[in-house]
């Protein structure tokens, strides 16, 4: 349990960093923000605890929203991502495998990963700009938030997918 | 009873679910009212402290930029006092008293120098933090200048750090700006989108200007002295209603780069304030009577 649970830790801090420092201060072209984060959500193996899942993307969301000043956004998005992920996970899962695969390329394959995380970084993103412009809608602008911002975060998980692979 | 029971052990995850989600989106709706939640903002000072570490090393990257863009505004100012001072001699005979009353005028703003810890820029409603507080003599809806134009006003205060409202904020206090040379008014809104331009509204249709005109706080608020710079006009459209121009500034703050401000402390406010309230209080009584 524990060197699983310290290794979950340092993915913890590396995302979170990550976010407060770099990622969460490019504005591709005004739209594209890179919400790499939700990318920890997407790495719980499966039949993981499903409290412990949302326990830990509700506490990863709430410390990225108090460094950057949107109490309670990120949170409720990634809370809401961590109640499907375990759901979700089940529809790609092959017949015969471990009780507790880790969803990546090596063990879905390219395509089946592809199917599984494309609509979870969509719907992240979905969720996470509906939320913020709730008091000020501009329907294209919001358009291209989610377009743009699932894009870049996207090629990110991919590039770190491919890179862990090796 | 029993088959309570198990249903909860099977489905006790969905209640820690909602129980979060409630969480998260109470805090969500309640930030409106931001003097709850100071502690979940950039105010907090821990946050504040994690702030000013990074930014202090990143503001080593920009010094060499910040130093050429301070010292060219140096001379520029240089140039204009000197020019206005010349001026101001042709046009005046009364030397003495004139010049007693813009000493004075000067000394009412009191200038508190800050420097931003953490920025943003892509949202509808960016935030700013300054690390300076009411430790400071930083009060609530104090207006925030940098050497290049108008910044925004303070709008949350903690003991060493306060949160401004950049211009760049859907909601935003409209500041009162007038265009330079010609006197004509109107306030300053901002759209979301690119940080580098800002609405000018409520200009009236009889006024005469052009594109490339310079366009400056007027100090009709008690915010912003009159003639810190806002921005340039590039593009001039009419409004909705048709009876005002609406006017599209480049604005002449880089929000992108911005490292030191100013926090103006008007020192007539609170005595305006006090004078303010007993009239009011005089009046409630008359009514009374």
């Amino acid at each position: 349990m524990s060197a699983d649970f310290l290794k979950r830790l340092g993915w913890f801090a590396l995302f979170f960093l990550a976010q407060v420092l770099v990622l969460g201060r490019i504005h591709l072209f005004h739209y594209a923000t890179p919400l790499l984060y939700v990318y920890f959500v997407a790495m719980f193996p499966r039949n993981h605890e499903k409290w412990a899942v949302l326990v830990w993307s509700f506490l990863l969301g709430l410390l990225i929203d108090v460094f950057s000043n949107t109490p309670g956004l990120a949170a409720a998005s990634l809370t809401v991502i961590a109640a499907i992920q375990p759901h979700y996970l089940e529809l790609y899962v092959p017949r015969d495998s471990a009780d507790n695969l880790k969803p990546s390329l090596v063990t879905l394959g390219p395509v089946k990963y592809a199917y599984y995380i494309i609509p979870i970084v969509l719907v992240y993103c979905l969720l996470f700009y509906s939320l913020e412009m709730f008091t000020f809608f501009n329907a294209l602008y919001w358009l291209m938030c989610v377009v743009g911002s699932s894009l870049i975060t996207l090629v990110l998980i991919f590039t770190l997918e491919i890179g862990r692979g090796h | 009873m029993k088959n309570l029971l198990e249903f909860l052990r099977h489905h006790y995850h969905w209640l820690i679910f909602l129980f979060l989600e409630a969480v998260s989106l109470s805090l969500l709706f309640s930030y409106n009212s931001y003097q709850n939640s100071v502690w979940f903002s950039s105010a907090n000072a821990l946050v504040g402290r994690f702030y000013q570490w990074t930014s202090a090393v990143e503001s080593y990257f920009s010094l060499t930029k910040v130093n050429e863009d301070l010292t060219l505004r140096n001379y520029y100012l240089e140039r204009q006092v000197t020019q206005l001072r010349r001026l101001y001699g042709e046009a005046t005979q009364k030397m003495d008293s004139k010049e007693q009353q813009g000493l004075d005028s000067l000394s009412r703003y009191q200038l508190i120098a800050a420097k931003v810890v953490s920025n943003e820029l892509g949202k509808m409603d960016n935030m700013m933090t300054i690390d300076k507080g009411s430790a400071d003599g930083v009060d609530v809806g104090m207006g925030v200048a940098c050497g290049r134009g108008v910044v925004g006003v303070t709008y949350l205060v903690s003991d060493h750090y306060s949160v401004v409202i950049p211009v760049l904020n859907t909601h935003a206090s409209r500041i009162s700006c007038a265009i330079r040379g010609y006197g004509y008014f109107g306030v300053l809104r901002w759209y979301g989108e690119d940080a580098a331009y800002a609405y000018v509204e409520d200009i009236p249709r009889h006024a005469r200007f052009k594109r490339g005109d310079w366009v400056e706080t007027n100090g009709y608020s008690s915010i912003f002295p009159p003639g810190v710079l806002v921005g340039q006009i590039v593009e001039v459209y009419n409004a909705r209603d048709g009876l005002s121009y609406k006017l599209k500034v480049r604005l002449t703050t880089d929000f992108g780069n911005l490292r030191d401000v100013v926090v103006i402390s008007d020192r007539s406010i609170a005595a305006r304030m006090r004078l303010m309230q007993a009239a009011r209080d005089s009046l409630k009584l008359n009514v009374r009577e």
